[in-house]
């Protein structure tokens, strides 16, 4: 049988496909009809993985660097030249940078190896904040760090409200149900900045200025007070907090947020009354570089739950990943804020459990995100990296200070030329695995093929490691790391290699009340009430920004695109899509940015014209891009340009994660 | 001149880059031979041809020929603007190269003998018209009014230099040269190709059209020729499209319902204008 | 015309599978979906299957594969090409009517234009077609609409037409009239082919309501889609709803565009590789240097459905580029497969 079942592992969708293999080399897809979210849909970058998957630009030999020079070394001897060197590093000295990518067992065990092996604490993911932001801000609210809803209810919805960035660029299958949730009655609502896909394809779309969005959804939550429209029953048997939201309310002003966002009251009230009408309501945003902030979610929780929209079966919050198991990193506890399960490092109780289960003293000190470790003069001295972008090379320099750099990887990358060994690894059709994607579906991906001679998934690399230093770990199999995630991590108690091989994947929770799965949160089952979130210190926290409008009077956002995936790292090894990706490029060959018609006017710009964008921290020459797709006062860059982004987002990446919808203040000078 | 009986279709035959020129900033042409000297000699092309040329590692793409059907070096010119046509200019004499073809329709040639003969090219659009040019030359007698008017940005930008240096002094060719600005040393024409076609006395009656640049020279051309009253249907031009497989099959060359490998690249004006898409 | 018992059909499968490397539809385990895919276990074939929900298409024109190798030495400037061996006998045993429609489009294409398409030529040489009448419609069906089944009518070597009991066997050719006698299947009367006659019409008259209602407005389209009498808007509305992932065209039976790339492999050869590409891509028709004859999203909407409906390219298949199938209509992310494209237009026209 040539067409053999699987999961795409570009974004956090995590369709199901056929891989069609031939003489051990993936030579085709098929989109895989029963799958319960994709339903027999695919994406581009979905209906080319097989382009990447049979690339030659593999990592096949492990590899240890002398000097300048890459020398190939057998397994072992890379193995105890790690593990000679770890020997005299503590805790603090090294850092651990996982990956959104890796199965959850890869992931899990990456977890166990630095905090059990090394205690450290260090560990991380690059980047994706957002999820992190995303994950924080539910588990305040709701004690649930993931999708509060089901995708599978999706289309009898009444409501569908998108916020932030483009799902159709993002996750395509999750903005294709949504778009058939619409075209089977949904009414579909869009805020965005920027007239995106989505936003085409909506019936409203409220056009916020950059950075006012959770402004506008505190007025919706606004106009339901003021109508009477809240769910009273559901917010007194269900939560609390709300007296002090409804009083924050009080002290709001719609006339001014209208001011302020540039949406007309009328629009807002049609809005709110539309979504607190609905039977079944649901919300989107997308987690990631076009994430909205701690604010915005916020604001956008406390509007559901003000609507009594929470906890039940037909509605929901859901926030998408961009990435195939970035979810499934954070159970694993890839994080330096949560340990497996989302305990939180505070926890002393959860750190006593988790010594128990894995029978070792532990270092309870919370650690730092790798990229604290490598911004400041910290004192560390190892990285280890798994299959990861280039992304972090705007810390190159602190990178090759460091004592040792050790790559994990399938794939070659320019990351992996600073490390100084290299181990290679097996693919997610060479190895068994599971990925758990936004809708927290726990799926297994099956080996598919043989891998290069030298390659070994994860997991097993690091078990002999382990074994190097002392450790007795005694891992055979995926599977085997499977049964110990049952026990470390509640959500998945339930979740087994036998129950995954003959279905569609398990929703976590997963355990002895759900041996099935769950579908969504419910009120009734939850151990605890839902919170309002409240933050009043940070209220005006966007203000001051506002004001340096004489030096940088635009806004810069940033968004994505449907040929990009993971600083395209990945997408260049494939033909389609890297062709589409340089297709645009063609055009505009050192970039660009897009500016509407009328600032452009203004501005006396033409078509292709070079400016320069300046912002506080950087500077970048681009050609100018008019365009329909955004309002006067905004700039537009894709972020999947990756020749601009160590030039330029590098540099303020901290600035973008801090902002709501990532806006950056700029100005455009004219290049003479 | 008959089509080739047999063009090569599917394998590209391997040929020897003997000598490489530098023409313009970017721009440089290959002269090439066969390896094997059956294909050397059965290798038949018309004026308005491409041929799809492999550069061994880095892929393939689709080029006009600007040799002359008789009598004339086999050399394609070729601009360099993405990844292929960079490996290309890499090499040097003694290197290998693939060629598939020749394809496409062609000039007419035949059809037009006895008619006035205008070529107007701007900038590269010399290439594919060379052939053509130096054909009508080498059966000049055939012919009526043959004119060509040429013009690039800067002197430096003019291609053939050598071509044209031959071709100032042929008789009964007339030629105009123009370059947008004026330059110190340069006697020819000053200003954009169409102000010159618009101040030129053209044959008008019995006579034909050959235009190729780009669009924006493309179209105000077209207009002063209609002008003049020249026919849409007098007019060709050869269109360029991304190919792929030059044989009618992959489709990316497809406008409407006409494939630019097989049914062109040479069309009339009147032909494009129907074709709904840009030139 | 012969008669086939239902349990004669492995035997015949046997056989053909000691010449021939069979595909056909299978239904996957877990999913209970149909795919039209390579028999590794012949037991695997099901005939009675829901159409699959892949065309039989890869099976000629993969979606990817090497169709050139060639090696260059810079220093020795010496270049070596080989071609790469792609005949190979298979057998399609239970191809549907409109798939086999589809693949007669593939073969007018790829070999009956100027040029002979070689890579194709060397799939399609060594090949034994069994097509499948389908007695019963499924739900995104409309081949009624496009003259391409339930019934095949040309192209294969055996047709099957399921009774209930066995199947009656109409010979296309001297190869598929062999393998018959070689089995020494039973003589059927005339009445056989009266009693597929009427199983065809049962199963015609079983379509859904919609399918055999756009029956006419696919012809309405078509003349639309010729003139070009269709509103800008229109391609607007399509155009804002495609996701450009390029399923409609990976999953057409007819459709048949292709990209080509040179791929360097380690071991220092270069493999010319061929793979399916799509017109609704933007890099598409974008051209080296800066031009792109072809932008917006709607116009390349457009050319997909012109080049599937319009009469002018009906002449390269001899017939329309659809074949009713409906896939289109299963895999696309914006609910813009042909059908409904067609009720786009057929709103345009009713509405003025």
């Amino acid at each position: 049988m040539p067409y053999l079942r699987g999961l795409c592992n570009f974004c956090g969708t995590g369709c199901g496909h056929f891989l069609r293999v031939e003489n051990n080399r993936v030579r085709g897809v098929y989109p895989l009809p029963g799958h319960p979210l994709s339903k027999g849909r695919l994406c581009v970058r979905g209906w080319h993985i097989h382009e990447l998957l049979q690339t030659e630009e593999r990592i096949t030999q492990p590899q240890i660097k002398y000097g300048d020079r890459f020398k190939r070394v057998s397994l072992e001897e890379a193995i105890s030249f790690v593990a000679e060197k770890l020997k005299s590093i503590s805790g603090q000295e090294i850092a651990f940078l996982g990956s959104p990518r890796a199965s959850n067992e890869d992931n899990y065990l990456f977890g166990k190896f630095a905090r059990a092996v090394m205690k450290s604490n260090n560990l991380s993911l690059s980047s994706d904040a957002g999820q992190e932001e995303s994950a924080i801000t539910l588990l305040q609210g709701a004690g649930w760090p993931a999708m509060l809803g089901s995708m599978e209810r999706l289309r009898q919805a009444d409501f569908i409200l998108v916020v932030g960035g483009d799902l159709t660029k993002q996750n395509p299958i999750i903005a294709s149900e949504i778009h058939y949730a619409h075209r089977a009655g949904a009414e579909l609502v869009t805020i965005s900045a920027r007239k995106t896909q989505m936003a085409k394809l909506s019936q409203i779309h409220l056009r916020p200025e950059p950075g006012t969005a959770s402004r506008l959804l505190e007025a919706m939550a606004k106009v339901l007070v003021d109508e009477g429209r809240i769910a009273a029953d559901f917010i007194s048997r269900y939560t609390e907090g709300s007296e002090k939201f409804l009083k924050y309310l009080e002290s709001l002003s719609l006339q001014e947020i209208a001011h302020l966002t540039g949406v007309e009251i009328e629009l807002i009230r049609t809005v709110a009354l539309k979504m607190a009408e609905a039977e079944s309501a649901y919300a989107f945003y997308a987690t990631g570089i076009q994430s909205l902030d701690h604010r915005t979610m916020a604001a956008l929780f406390n509007l559901y739950l003000l609507a009594g929209k929470l906890g039940r079966p037909d509605c929901g919050i859901n926030p998408v990943t961009g990435i195939s198991n970035l979810l499934g990193s954070y159970d694993m506890g890839v994080s330096p804020a949560f340990l497996p399960g989302y305990f939180s490092v505070e926890d002393k109780a959860a750190w006593k459990r988790l010594e128990e289960h894995w029978q070792i003293k532990l270092n309870p000190i919370p650690g730092k995100s790798v990229s604290a470790c490598l911004s400041d003069d910290s004192s560390c001295r190892v990285l280890f990296v798994v299959d990861h972008d280039e992304e972090i090379i705007r810390n190159v320099k602190k990178i090759k200070e460091l004592d040792l750099v050790v790559y994990f990887g399938a794939y070659e990358n320019a990351f992996a030329r600073l490390a100084n060994v290299i181990f290679p690894l097996t693919t997610y059709v060479e190895s068994d695995g599971t990925y758990t994607n936004c809708e927290r579906r726990v799926q297994l991906s099956q080996k598919k093929v043989e891998p290069p001679a030298e390659s070994r998934p994860l997991w097993e690399i690091l078990t002999l490691m382990a074994k190097a230093l002392g450790h007795n770990w005694t891992y055979r199999s995926a599977e085997e790391v499977m049964t110990e995630i049952n026990r470390v991590v509640p959500q998945y108690a339930g979740i087994t290699y036998g129950k995954l091989r003959t279905g569609w994947g398990l929703k976590w929770p997963c355990d002895e009340q759900h041996p099935s799965g769950t579908d969504s949160l419910l009120a009734e089952e939850m151990s605890r009430r839902f919170c309002f979130i409240l933050n009043q210190d940070e209220k005006l926290a966007f203000l001051p920004r506002l004001q340096e409008k004489d030096q940088y009077p635009l806004k810069l956002v940033v968004g994505r695109s449907n040929y990009f995936w993971h600083q395209n790292s990945i997408m260049k090894k494939t033909f389609i899509p890297k062709r589409e990706y340089n297709a645009l490029l063609l055009l505009y060959p050192k970039g660009f940015v897009e500016i509407s018609e009328e600032e452009a006017r203004r501005l006396g710009l033409r078509e292709k014209q070079q400016v320069r964008v300046v912002s506080e921290a950087a500077e970048i020459k681009l050609a100018v891009r008019i365009s329909p797709d955004i309002l006067p006062g905004m700039l537009y860059i894709p972020y999947f340009i990756d020749e601009m982004i160590p030039e330029f987002l590098h540099r303020q990446v901290a600035d973008l994660e801090k902002n709501e919808e990532f806006f950056l203040p700029v100005r455009l000078e004219k290049v003479e | 001149m008959e089509r080739p009986l047999v063009p090569i279709v599917t394998v590209p035959e391997i040929a020897t880059v003997v000598e490489i020129r530098e023409e313009i900033d970017e721009v440089k042409t290959f002269y090439f031979t066969f390896d094997n000297p059956e294909i050397e000699q059965a290798f038949r092309i018309r004026s308005g041809q491409f041929i799809m040329c492999t550069v061994f590692g880095a892929g393939e793409f689709a080029v006009s020929l600007p040799f002359s059907p008789e009598n004339d070096r086999k050399h394609i010119s070729v601009r360099r603007v993405g990844k292929v046509t960079a490996a290309l200019h890499q090499l040097e004499p003694g290197d290998k190269i693939g060629i598939r073809g020749p394809f496409g329709n062609g000039f007419p040639f035949e059809e037009i003998k006895g008619k006035n003969v205008i070529y107007v090219a701007g900038g590269i659009g010399l290439i594919p018209l060379r052939s053509s040019i130096v054909h009508v030359l080498q059966h000049r007698k055939d012919f009526g009014r043959v004119v060509l008017v040429y013009g690039a940005r800067t002197s430096k930008d003019l291609m053939y230099k050598n071509s044209i240096k031959e071709w100032k002094a042929t008789e009964n060719f007339e030629t105009h040269f123009t370059i947008d600005r004026p330059e110190p040393g340069w006697t020819g024409e000053v200003g954009f190709v169409n102000q010159l076609v618009a101040r030129l006395d053209l044959p008008v009656e019995n006579t034909v059209a050959f235009v190729c640049g780009p669009p924006v020279m493309f179209n105000s051309v077209i207009k002063e020729l209609k002008l003049k009253g020249i026919k849409e249907q007098d007019i060709y031009s050869t269109l360029e499209r991304h190919m792929k497989c030059g044989i009618g099959k992959c489709q990316h060359c497809a406008i409407g319902r006409t494939l630019v490998c097989v049914d062109g690249p040479v069309y009339t004006y009147k032909q494009i204008k129907t074709l709904g898409e840009q030139i | 015309m012969y008669w086939l018992e239902k349990n004669q059909l492995e035997q015949l499968v046997k056989k053909l599978a000691k010449d021939y490397r069979i595909f056909g539809p299978r239904r996957d385990e877990v999913s209970g979906e149909v795919i039209f895919d390579w028999l590794e276990n012949l037991s695997d074939l099901d005939l009675q299957a829901s159409i699959p929900y892949n065309p039989p298409k890869f099976i000629l024109f993969p979606h990817f594969e090497e169709i050139l190798k060639y090696r260059y030495d810079h220093r020795s400037k010496k270049a070596v090409i080989e071609r790469i061996n792609l005949l190979e006998p298979k057998a399609l045993v239970g191809i549907r009517a409109c798939d086999l429609t589809g693949l007669l489009c593939l073969d007018r294409f790829f070999l009956g234009q100027e040029f002979v398409d070689e890579v194709y030529l060397e799939h399609r040489k060594k090949l034994f077609i069994i097509s499948n009448t389908c007695v019963r419609p499924f739900p995104q069906c409309f081949c009624v609409c496009t003259d391409s089944g339930p019934g095949a009518k040309e192209g294969y070597d055996l047709d099957l037409t399921f009774t209930g009991e066995g199947y009656i066997v109409n010979c296309g050719s001297k190869k598929g009239q062999k393998l018959a006698e070689e089995l020494g299947l039973k003589e059927a009367g005339p009445e056989a082919s009266e009693l597929r006659q009427k199983i065809i019409d049962d199963s015609i008259s079983s379509f859904d309501r919609f399918a055999l209602e756009n029956k006419a407005w696919i012809s309405r389209a078509t003349n639309r889609l010729t003139t070009g009498f269709i509103k800008p808007e229109v391609w607007e509305y399509i155009g804002n709803q495609c996701f450009e992932c390029g399923a409609c065209s990976f999953v057409c039976p007819t459709c048949s565009c292709f990209n080509i790339e040179d791929v360097n492999s380690k071991t220092g050869d270069t493999y010319r590789v061929r793979t399916w590409d799509s017109c609704s891509f933007e890099g598409y028709t974008k051209m080296a240097g800066d031009h792109n004859p072809r932008k917006p999203v709607e116009d390349r909407r457009n050319k997909r459905f012109f080049c599937k409906l319009s009469y002018s390219q009906s002449k390269k298949y001899l017939r329309p580029g659809c074949v009713g199938c409906g896939r289109c209509a299963r895999v696309c992310p914006g609910d813009i497969g042909l059908p409904n494209v067609v009720t786009y237009i057929r709103r345009e026209i009713t509405e003025g």
